[in-house]
């Protein structure tokens, strides 16, 4: 129980990104007003957890990195879209959907690479790698945490 | 200037041998040392020089004095001045940003050279076919611009040591790194010491020794040495020896990852009515600081199950109480949501999900 500092140290990203989804989570039902029965509500839902996930990794993680910065900017504007029109926001994922799985065939790695880590697609070969470096701890801890907390809620 | 560098990388690389054997040259050597020991004080002027726009010192630094008592003394700061300065300002990119003082330094140098072979063209001919030390140094030789340690060493110990008492820092950087030490034989090693930033990778017999080739190298290392990092996070990586496949695997991973993600998200909507109220019922004892007891017992074995937990969350606590984010507000909210109807969504929610209500309280009594 004691040793506060063993614990927390190792542990930072991990606890942080934890307190923030929960807190996004528990956030998001405010602006929901019915509950979900339908599947489209539900695709929605999970949609929406998905970017509060990635949101708030990136919030832990900071401004530090390019990627954590990319996404930031990204969703931020995203945000800002959406709420200017809601209608169009639904086209806009689509597009960028379909722009995702085009290039998968014939582009080499890199570019792959450059798509799968946010803000990549402006780095250069070395701060790519490192980025995705980071890029991919951050993502098997928030992959670890979101497992956890499913696993408490399915029970 | 970049078309430039190559011719006068060469022009350098002729200088040293031609300074063993002319007499002439040995003096100008002289002299250069001597006026490299005086930058310390030279330092704070060369500075402020540095504090004007970075166009007009470099004109100040190009301006046409073939007089060496004038352009010799900025030969021994500058290039500590200007790699702080860049430096300072921006940190990450150490490699690139100071190339151009380089090549500042290089033209310069190139200068003195041009200087020197007006008096010793025909010696400069002979110089190719030396041994393979003397080829070792043409080769080392562009990248040193003017700090020239070969002969430093040898005769003038004054500068050399404040090089050295100036760098160490910059030089653990570079280690920290860790590139491009691998390849370097005894005598580069020991010539490191004064070394600008951005030489990590030396030539090689028979490498290419332009200064792009220079830093392509050193790219390349740098590259590798990430390459190596990323196969050890991703797990199953490790034992690749192809970067294809290498990065095959990792694109393969993230996605996974991301697959997981998402997963995960879908996971959690559907299961989020009662997790809302679950929240709720967990952070209330927390904002309220009713049952501490409560919410750890249920919440942390599960989320971190290999932490020990009442320190961990209730530093928690005290973060949330000091930043205030919108956590208080609907700490509150939740505090209150039976008596009070703040929002009417809330309600509506609260109203629609009271099944979900029935099941979190029978959890509460688990």
């Amino acid at each position: 129980m004691t040793p506060k500092g063993v614990s927390l140290n190792p542990n930072s990203r991990k606890t942080k990104f934890a307190r923030r989804f929960l807190c996004a989570l528990s956030q998001m039902r405010n602006p929901r007003p019915v509950s979900s029965s339908n599947d489209e509500e539900v695709r929605k839902r999970s949609h929406k957890i998905k970017i509060a996930a990635y949101l708030s990794m990136a919030r832990t993680v900071g401004s530090r990195r390019a990627w954590s910065r990319a996404l930031l900017f990204k969703l931020r504007t995203r945000a800002r879209r959406h709420n200017m029109m809601i209608g169009r926001r639904s086209l806009c994922l689509k597009k960028k959907r379909v722009i995702k799985n085009d290039p998968q065939g014939e582009l080499s790695q890199t570019n792959k690479l450059r798509h799968l880590v946010p803000g990549g697609k402006t780095m250069d070969m070395c701060s790519l790698l490192e980025e995705t470096a980071h890029f991919v701890t951050c993502l098997a801890t928030q992959v670890k945490v979101m497992q956890t907390i499913a696993d408490h809620f399915d029970k | 200037m970049e078309p430039n560098l190559g011719t006068i990388a060469r022009s350098i690389s002729i200088r040293p041998n031609r300074e063993e054997t002319g007499l002439e040259s040995l003096q100008f050597r002289e002299e250069f040392h001597r006026l490299m020991i005086v930058p310390p004080e030279n330092g704070s002027s060369f500075t402020a020089l540095l504090e004007l726009p970075e166009t007009q010192a470099m004109e100040l630094l190009h301006s046409p004095h073939s007089d060496k008592g004038v352009m010799v003394p900025f030969s021994g700061d500058p290039l500590h001045g200007i790699n702080d300065d860049n430096k300072s300002y921006l940190p990450s990119f150490n490699g690139n940003l100071t190339f151009p003082s380089n090549k500042v330094l290089i033209e310069r140098a190139a200068k003195f050279s041009v200087f020197a072979s007006g008096e010793h063209s025909p010696e400069t001919s002979s110089v190719p076919s030396d041994s393979s030390a003397n080829l070792e140094k043409v080769k080392s030789e562009p990248a040193e611009t003017d700090s020239n340690p070969n002969s430093s060493q040898l005769l003038v110990s004054d500068p050399t040591v404040n090089i050295k008492n100036q760098r160490p820092e910059k030089r653990k950087e570079r280690e920290k790194k860790g590139k491009g030490c691998t390849k370097k034989t005894k005598i580069e090693i020991s010539q490191d010491a004064e070394k600008l930033p951005y030489v990590h990778v030396r030539a090689r017999r028979g490498q290419a020794t332009d200064s792009h080739s220079l830093a392509e190298r050193a790219r390349r290392e740098k590259i590798n040495a990430r390459m190596k990092l990323l196969q050890e996070l991703v797990p199953g990586c490790s034992k690749i020896s192809s970067t294809a496949l290498v990065l095959d695997e990792i694109i393969n991973h993230v996605q996974s990852l991301q697959r997981q993600v998402e997963l995960l998200s879908m996971r959690l909507a559907s299961v989020n009515p009662r997790v809302d109220f679950n929240l709720d019922s967990l952070f209330a004892p927390e904002s309220g600081s009713l049952a501490d007891g409560n919410f750890p017992s249920m919440v942390s074995p599960l989320l971190w199950p290999e932490i020990p937990f009442n320190g961990n969350r209730q530093q928690h606590q005290q973060q949330w109480n000091f930043d205030a984010l919108h956590r208080p507000l609907w700490g509150r909210e939740e505090d209150n949501h039976t008596f009070i109807t703040m929002e009417n969504s809330l309600l509506s929610y609260d109203s629609a999900n009271s099944a979900s209500l029935h099941s979190n309280q029978l959890k509460m009594e688990l």
